[in-house]
């Protein structure tokens, strides 16, 4: 009965959305916003990437707010994960030598990578997000093969409290010097496709790069923990 | 002039910078959320009569509408802020001598998150900048029910979380649907252009939307989540799950409805909803011996109550529905703050370990009594001229449905009575059995008590003090012509 139910909601659902996709012209015109990005951009923002301009500059508010969604995230994990912890250790098995040694030698490439593409965020694909993702697989690695090192929680924490305040402060100083609006651009906009370009717009990515990076690692921790 | 960015602002930064006082020094930490909603507090009495005159329409990053992201400080918005900020402290002071086990610097950064989330939601005039903060509301919340980190926070958590994360994918397929259909995320901007659509392609993203958002907005038959989870959430969590978390979801719906559609006929079947949600809610609350779970199913008929007063989609309703509102986060919040000092006394959640608590615990007895009266509506309490309000304004329709519907609204408050009466006669006129050793609540847990009792009684005497805010805020809801004007000029 039960069943019945539940596959006539989904095919109800199911006919819903397959109607009013019919009729909605997804990817036909280009939309009126979406032209104002494109068409200004470049000049509005100075950041080459029209994506990262949307993203940290148009719609910077969004970004803040998943920048804080994930923060959540990692915290409410560490919130449960922290009342059940008590168990006793169990041993933990080294890993091989070839792990071990690929391990040590891929770490720094892996973190000059992450680096790498939030620095650029403004100039090529990726930027905060992806770049931190890349940091924090680092840390996978390390967990993977060094087995017994820990990053230490309180520098995570530090890393991670001090890239959300950067976008904060960032944020807050616009309302003061940026024409009174908050994650306004007011930094100087540069030469367009050069490292030091589109104002505030890398300041942001590079705290959120540093941010993401010791969230995703801080979680790793907390369920490496868990499992063992 | 003060920017009601800073509403969202301020508690986000010091969330963030929490774990940096913790460096300083432990004990400062629980002090953060008071500071932070006081200033919230502050900041959103001092806009009340810059909004009255004109809404505030925010551009961030100095973008205009509909290419940036907009905060629109209206009545509307400036009312919850400070409604959220006004719970947000309280329930921060009551924290400070409640929260004493767990990861205690996590439950605050979590909380400011959570209220910072509810503050974006009512100030936002962007949808998916109201689905984002939405996000931090929900998931703040999933991870505080779940705080205890006993069995039954953990399940009903979880319960909470798959309910929840549905919830929101529907509400992220309504708004991709309805960004494919008119290219623009800023809710004036949709709302102009809705007309211009096809009555299919709008329907069912409105329904997506609705559905999304009623999860959190507790209407039947979305809410089977609540009950689990306000009763295994730390008292003060469900203080403000029930007084804060699931009005923002109603503020949201009604928002969407109001503005963004301008569905007038949907509102028939939701004052149908309205009243068979509160008649669940009474009648399930009735059969509860949990005190916690009572409450919650209460919360329950008070949002049927509340969905009720919005559908009747008149000015004398939607003050009397907002006002309600109100009432029932000033009621519920003293509520389940008293609640959790009786648990933590009796040992127990079950109404009859309550016995005599009006003579070992006689302020928070008090103090739960009039929550209560309020709540059921008996003057002088807020409870009164706002259910008095909803009544009239259905009168006032002068159609037999309403006039049956209101009597049905009637016949929950009739219950709603019943409820609360028995465990008022518990607390008072039986014996206590064993330990009648007088002790009350601690002082930082009094102190929030009392001021939520005064300002059940103030408002309940002087109701003119809030009465036109809510006024203007009815006619921000009611006339969406004004709302789209005000931001696209």
């Amino acid at each position: 009965m039960r069943a019945i139910i539940s596959l006539f909601l989904i095919s109800v659902l199911a006919w819903g959305i397959a109607t009013a996709l019919n009729e909605i012209p997804f990817g036909a015109a280009k939309t009126k916003v979406g032209e104002y990005y494109i068409g200004r951009g470049k000049e509005q923002t100075g950041a080459s990437n029209i994506v990262t301009s949307v993203v940290v500059n148009y719609r910077g508010f969004d970004t803040l707010g998943e920048v804080t969604v994930l923060f959540v995230a990692a915290i409410g994990l560490g919130a449960v994960l922290a009342t059940r912890r008590k168990k006793e250790k169990r041993d933990v098995e080294p890993a091989s030598l070839v792990l071990y040694t690929g391990c040590r030698l891929l770490f720094p490439l892996i973190l000059l990578f992450g680096a790498y593409i939030f620095i650029h965020g403004h100039l090529t694909p990726g930027g905060g997000f992806q770049g931190g993702a890349v940091v924090a697989s680092a840390f996978v690695l390390v967990y993977l093969g060094c087995r017994g090192r820990r990053i230490s929680e309180t520098a995570s924490k530090t890393v991670e409290s001090l890239g959300g305040l950067v976008f904060i402060v960032v944020g807050l100083v616009g309302l003061a010097v940026g024409g009174g609006y908050f994650l306004s651009n007011y930094l100087p906009k540069g030469e367009l496709n050069s490292l030091f370009s589109a104002g505030i717009i890398p300041i942001i990515y590079i705290a959120i790069g540093f941010k993401v990076g010791s969230e995703l690692a801080g979680v790793i921790d907390h369920l490496v923990e868990e499992s063992e | 002039m003060v920017n009601p960015v800073l509403l969202i602002a301020v508690p986000l930064g010091l969330a963030f910078a929490l774990p940096l006082f913790g460096l300083i020094s432990k004990r400062i930490v629980k002090y953060i959320p008071v500071v932070a909603f006081i200033f919230n507090f502050a900041l959103a009495l001092r806009l009340i009569p810059d909004v009255l005159k004109q809404a505030i329409v925010v551009e961030i990053g100095g973008f205009p509408p509909p290419f940036g992201i907009n905060l629109v400080a209206g009545p509307v918005g400036v009312l919850f802020s400070a409604l959220i900020a006004l719970a947000g402290l309280l329930v921060a002071v009551y924290a400070l001598a409640y929260i004493t086990e767990g990861p205690k610097e996590k439950y605050h950064m979590l909380y400011l998150l959570l209220l910072a989330g509810a503050t974006g939601v009512v100030l936002t005039g962007d949808i998916f900048n109201l689905f984002v903060f939405f996000e931090i509301l929900c998931i703040s919340s999933y991870a505080l029910v779940a705080y205890i980190g006993d069995r039954a926070g953990i399940e009903s958590a979880i319960k909470y979380l798959i309910q929840g994360a549905v919830g929101s994918s529907f509400l992220l397929i309504g708004i991709g649907l309805l960004y494919g259909l008119f290219g623009t995320l800023n809710m004036a901007d949709l709302a102009q252009q809705i007309e211009s659509a096809s009555s299919i392609s709008v329907f069912v993203p409105m329904v997506l939307i609705i559905t999304g958002l009623g999860v959190e907005a507790a209407i039947f038959p979305l809410n089977a989540w609540l009950p689990d989870a306000h009763s295994s959430a730390p008292s003060s969590i469900s203080a403000i799950l029930s007084g804060i978390a699931i009005e923002v979801g109603l503020y949201a719906v009604v928002r969407v409805l109001f503005t963004i559609f301008g569905a007038t006929n949907m509102f028939m079947f939701f004052a149908f909803l309205g009243v068979l949600t509160l008649l669940i809610g009474e009648m399930c609350a009735f059969a509860q011996n949990n005190i916690k779970r009572m409450l919650a199913y209460s919360s329950i008929g008070q949002m049927g109550l509340i969905v009720f007063a919005m559908a009747i989609a008149t000015s004398y309703a939607l003050t009397g529905g907002l006002f309600q509102l109100v009432s029932h986060t000033l009621g519920k919040g003293l509520l389940f703050l008293t609640a959790g000092y009786m648990i933590y006394r009796s040992g127990s959640m079950e109404i009859s370990a309550f016995e005599g608590m009006g003579k070992r615990m006689p302020l928070t007895s008090l103090a739960f009594t009039i929550g209560a009266f309020s709540l059921v509506g008996l003057p002088p309490f807020v409870g009164f001229p706002s259910k008095f309000l909803i009544v009239r304004a259905a009168l006032a329709k002068e159609e037999i449905l309403f006039t049956v519907l209101i009597g049905l609204v009637l016949l929950g408050t009739v219950i709603e009575g019943a409820y609360f009466f028995r465990v008022v006669q518990v607390l008072y006129f039986k014996k206590a059995n064993g330990n009648s050793e007088r002790k009350d609540a601690p002082v930082a847990g009094l102190i929030p008590m009392v001021v939520f009792v005064a300002f059940i009684l103030v408002m309940g005497i002087y109701p003119q003090l809030v009465i036109e805010v809510l006024n203007s805020a009815a006619s921000e809801l009611l006339h969406r012509m004004e709302y789209i004007r005000s931001v696209l000029g």
